[in-house]
């Protein structure tokens, strides 16, 4: 094994810019699900989704987190975790559903360059993602 | 301003919990690759792919997307189908593993900052991707007929 330091230099760099990326996205969504919040319109959208997300066993708020997530990206999923008072159930199953399908305005032309139809990965990853969910949902206590 | 305020310490600090993991996990990422053991990696994992269908070729950027991510696996498989060395059947294999399990380091380290157990950020995931690649691998070796499955 050999550790240069340039491998160290290159690798901190990674990491750095990895972080920033992070931060670009973490900080504001923070901020824009705070001021959801105090406004109250935090409750309207929960209230909203409540029916639904119940099917997953999670609470009405999560939902901000998996659209966040299925729309934008992990780390936006990751802001809005930090800006709400979640219960480790919700944060798991929202985390374990985003696994499997998380950034799809990005992501799916990625796929598609690679050599898949659209519809065909949007679809496989949006299933496993709702049948993983409601299966946590049903066994997790 | 001070729900502004609010928010914004929230999400600093959640940068600076991941911060703390991502930058030592990049330095280690880049000595692994560094002394190439990632292609002895890849020497190991071929096996159980090769069951779903995917060959000593396409295994090599399968693996990149699954522990890196899928734009730099997919860069790869472009690179691959373009120059012969993986069957459109094939792509799609990979293309269905990698579109459900990838990034698996980075994804997984997000959320377990956040609470998540780690066992359920990974195992259903990569349960599912060898599942759903075996039954694209098996439907199109059916669709091909007996001979041309490769």
């Amino acid at each position: 094994m050999q550790v240069t330091g340039k491998m160290v230099r290159k690798g901190a760099k990674a990491g750095l810019e990895a972080t920033w990326e992070l931060a670009k996205v973490v900080v504001p969504t923070a901020v824009v699900v705070a001021v959801f919040r105090a406004s109250g319109m935090l409750d309207s959208i929960t209230g909203f989704f409540a029916p639904y997300m119940s099917w997953f066993g999670m609470s009405g708020e999560a939902a901000l987190v998996l659209f966040s997530g299925y729309l934008i990206n992990l780390y936006a999923a990751v802001g809005s975790i930090m800006a709400l008072t979640l219960s480790l159930k919700d944060i798991t199953i929202c985390a374990v559903m985003l696994t499997f399908c998380h950034s799809l305005l990005v992501e799916l032309p990625i796929s598609k360059k690679a050599g898949s139809p659209l519809s065909y990965i949007f679809f496989v990853r949006l299933g496993c993602s709702l049948l993983v969910g409601w299966i946590l949902g049903v066994v997790l206590p | 301003m001070n729900v502004l305020w609010e928010g914004f310490l929230r999400g600093i600090s959640g940068v600076l919990q991941i911060a703390a993991i991502v930058i030592p996990l990049m330095i280690v990422l880049e000595i692994a690759e560094g002394n190439g053991w990632l292609k002895k990696v890849n020497r190991y994992v071929a096996k159980p792919f090769r069951g779903i269908g995917v060959s000593e070729e396409g295994v090599f950027p399968l693996v990149v997307a699954i522990v890196f991510g899928i734009t730099y696996g997919s860069g790869l498989i472009i690179n691959h189908v373009r120059s012969g060395q993986v069957s459109a059947h094939e792509a799609k294999i990979i293309g269905t593993f990698m579109a459900i399990a990838h990034a698996l380091v980075e994804d997984t380290i997000l959320f377990m900052v956040v609470g998540a157990p780690l066992w359920l950020l990974l195992l259903p995931r990569l349960v599912l991707a060898f599942l759903a690649s075996y039954i694209v691998h098996r439907r199109g070796s059916a669709a091909l007929g007996q001979g041309n499955d490769s």
